[in-house]
């Protein structure tokens, strides 16, 4: 039961989905190997190098994450639940989805507060449940540590985030904004995946042994390529 | 008491089917949301940072991106090629030569699935094809395919010496000469159950075809040698080694061996890159790199969100001082060394059935390191006594991530995987108990190549 896009609409969500993971994961391996060849070939040190890499590894799970959630790719134990009646295994994996929605709604609201102060914006209060704006100063003058400021942005942001005083490095905002996007990304799929459940669409939210139909499918096309190579070794 | 109520959560998620990763990070929101005054924003800092504050992790999804580029560009192919002309004619020949293909290709790729994928897709189907049961192949890679996470480079080891501020290239150094003992001894039961099977052997096909498949797989091959070499040399870190063999793996997939992207004919014959001048440009947008890079991000994705949820729950362990707790615990039983290995090594072989390695090394490594060490145990030794016991729990139920893929591989049901793997499950039994107790095959090559270590603790 792999994930397969119905409509035009989710078959393009799903390629923006894609290459967005791909983009990531290609400029996080491009900004490192650069930094090698700039260190050895130029003598010279990429100081936001290894920032920048660290920041599009967090942005690569944080995205994957919600999309992983869509194509039901979390790992999880299904040797119990598989051994339970239909209607008991059903009511678990209810549960499960709701517990998993619980999971994304406090870390929504955990990306929230935790980012709005940098983009001088409110938090909530409340501790688990939100029961308000806060009112806070912000913090919009914290900036990353390595990542120069492209001028072309600074009069802007500066303006925006900072009082107008400019910014040497980028400012906190920008690499912590993936996490509200992500978590609200989050919510969603995982929404979609207890409703799912709930009209019998998915049967468990979780990958084990599906793995193996996957793979089937793979191993079907072994055999021709194992008989070149084994002709091959003739 | 609080944490027999955070762990009884945790295992109670997993049973009902919450994923790994939600069960774990779940559990321990619940916990810090009940017992402290920790906000639900510094839960969703901890996993921003599990990410950017971790350089050692980054190593992970370059050493991902790497075996598949290396999977999907025919070096598997290659490697059993020259496996198959050095051993295949000895009594049981393909099975010993599916071993020594898994051995090579751990080497370029740091995870034990990739490996079974890699090497069992060919060789089951391959051995099926000269006569041996469905069983026997799919049980011989099973087990040879955990050597992944045992010969360097390998996913868990990164994850292990970012926990405890080890040195990965000592851990990847660490598990050299374990990985070639257990592929030996692998070897050799398979040969002894060939000579009494009377299992089929190939033919010798001489000098010149070991040389030619050799220098035929070599490009691959190499790839250790840099990521090794590089890091040893002092030429890169560990995750720019890891980077560094990705960008090769990656040109060497689509301009040396041309069984992806531009080059790639689809009759199975490749072009000169003369006839595509452009492809060096072409090929950042060709559908089978975008392909690759999805593929390796996805399972980047589905660890590191299960290693970030870890690293939440490995927090407020330390923060409720659990680690020191049972150290004192445990110290004050007045605990010999080598009971306290017997110790972890029950821990870890129960935990390895339910978690995926790198989560369990995550939660269990902070647990017993501290311990270790005062008891005099090696860092390093103790890494490689974890990854053995991941290893094994890699083939048995019900998380077993190999046995999965052996079956989806081998087109048969996960249960008769466990059956077939288990004869070959003693010989990493035995291995373990080796591992152990004789910690010089542990330390012995890393302390000779960088010096004794420092142990701070």
């Amino acid at each position: 039961m792999s994930y397969e896009p119905r409509s035009m609409i989710a078959q393009a969500v799903n390629e923006v989905e894609e290459v967005a993971i791909a983009l990531i994961l290609g400029l996080m391996t491009v900004v490192t190997f650069a930094n090698v060849v700039a260190r050895y070939v130029f003598n010279d040190n990429l100081l936001w190098a290894l920032e920048t890499t660290s920041f599009l590894f967090a942005w690569l799970v944080l995205v994957g994450c919600s999309h992983m959630v869509k194509i039901n790719a979390h790992l999880g134990v299904d040797a119990l639940v598989n051994t339970f009646s239909k209607p008991l295994r059903r009511a678990l994996t209810l549960i499960s989805a709701f517990a998993c929605l619980i999971f994304s709604l406090l870390l929504l609201k955990g990306a929230w507060d935790y980012w709005a102060p940098f983009a001088e914006l409110q938090p909530t209060t409340g501790r688990i449940i939100p029961t308000g704006i806060a009112d806070v100063r912000g913090q919009g003058w914290y900036e990353v540590e390595d990542i120069m400021m492209p001028d072309a942005l600074n009069p802007f942001l500066s303006n925006l985030l900072n009082y107008g005083e400019r910014y040497e490095k980028i400012p906190r905002a920008i690499p912590y904004v993936i996490l509200p996007i992500t978590m609200l990304l989050l919510v969603y799929r995982c929404a979609q995946s207890l409703y799912w459940v709930w009209i019998g669409e998915r049967d468990l939210i979780i990958v084990s042994h599906e793995a193996e139909e996957a793979l089937e499918e793979a191993s079907s096309q072994a055999p021709a390529a194992a008989a070149t190579t084994l002709d091959k070794g003739r | 008491m609080d944490v027999v109520f955070l762990f009884a959560m945790i295992i109670g998620f997993l049973l009902i089917g919450v994923p790994i990763s939600f069960s774990l990070g779940l559990s321990s929101t619940i916990f810090l949301m009940l017992y402290s005054d920790s906000s639900l924003a510094s839960v969703a800092q901890k996993l921003f940072q599990a990410m950017a504050g971790h350089e050692t992790l980054m190593a992970i999804p370059f050493f991902v991106l790497a075996s598949t580029f290396m999977s999907t560009g025919g070096v598997a192919r290659r490697i059993i090629r020259f496996a198959i002309a050095c051993v295949g004619h000895v009594r049981g020949g393909l099975a010993i030569a599916g071993v020594f293909a898994c051995m090579l290709f751990a080497a370029l790729s740091g995870s034990s699935p990739a490996t079974v994928v890699a090497i069992g897709t060919i060789v089951i189907a391959g051995m099926r094809q000269v006569g041996y049961s469905r069983d026997f192949a799919a049980g011989v890679i099973c087990n040879a395919g955990t050597l992944g996470i045992l010969i360097p480079p390998s996913i868990v080891m990164v994850v292990y010496a970012s926990v405890t501020d080890t040195s990965v290239g000592r851990m990847f150094l660490a598990g050299v000469i374990p990985g070639i003992m257990a592929g030996l001894m692998l070897m050799i039961g398979i040969y002894v159950t060939a000579r009494v099977r009377n299992l089929p052997r190939g033919e010798w096909q001489g000098w010149g075809e070991v040389a030619d498949s050799g220098l035929d797989a070599l490009w691959g091959l190499l790839l250790i040698v840099i990521i090794l070499g590089g890091i040893y040399g002092g030429i890169f870190t560990p995750t720019e080694a890891a980077a560094v063999s990705a960008v090769y793996a990656f040109a060497i997939a689509n301009f040396v061996y041309r069984d992806m992207g531009p080059l790639r004919r689809p009759d199975g014959k490749s072009r000169a890159l003369i006839q595509r001048p452009l492809s060096p440009i072409t090929v950042l947008v060709h559908p089978d790199t975008k392909a690759a890079l999805y593929e390796a991000g996805r399972l980047t994705v589905m660890l590191m969100f299960i290693i970030a949820n870890a690293l939440i729950l490995a927090h407020v362990l330390t923060e409720e001082q659990i680690p020191q707790a049972i150290a004192a615990a445990m110290l004050e039983a007045g605990l010999e060394w080598w009971v306290f290995l017997i110790v972890i090594n029950i821990i870890l072989l129960i935990g390895g059935q339910f978690m995926e390695p790198s989560g369990l090394i995550i939660i269990v490594a902070p647990l017993i390191f501290p311990i270790a060490i005062s008891l005099g145990i090696d860092p390093i030794h103790l890494g490689i006594i974890i990854i053995v016991n991941m290893e094994i729990g890699m083939i048995t139920p019900p998380v077993g991530l190999n046995l999965f893929v052996t079956s989806g591989v081998a087109g048969m049901p996960v249960m008769r995987v466990v059956r077939a793997a288990l004869p070959w499950l003693s010989i990493l039994f035995v291995f373990l108990i080796l591992v152990t107790y004789v910690p010089i095959i542990s330390t012995w090559l890393p302390t000779l190549m960088m010096g004794p270590e420092i142990v701070v603790n």
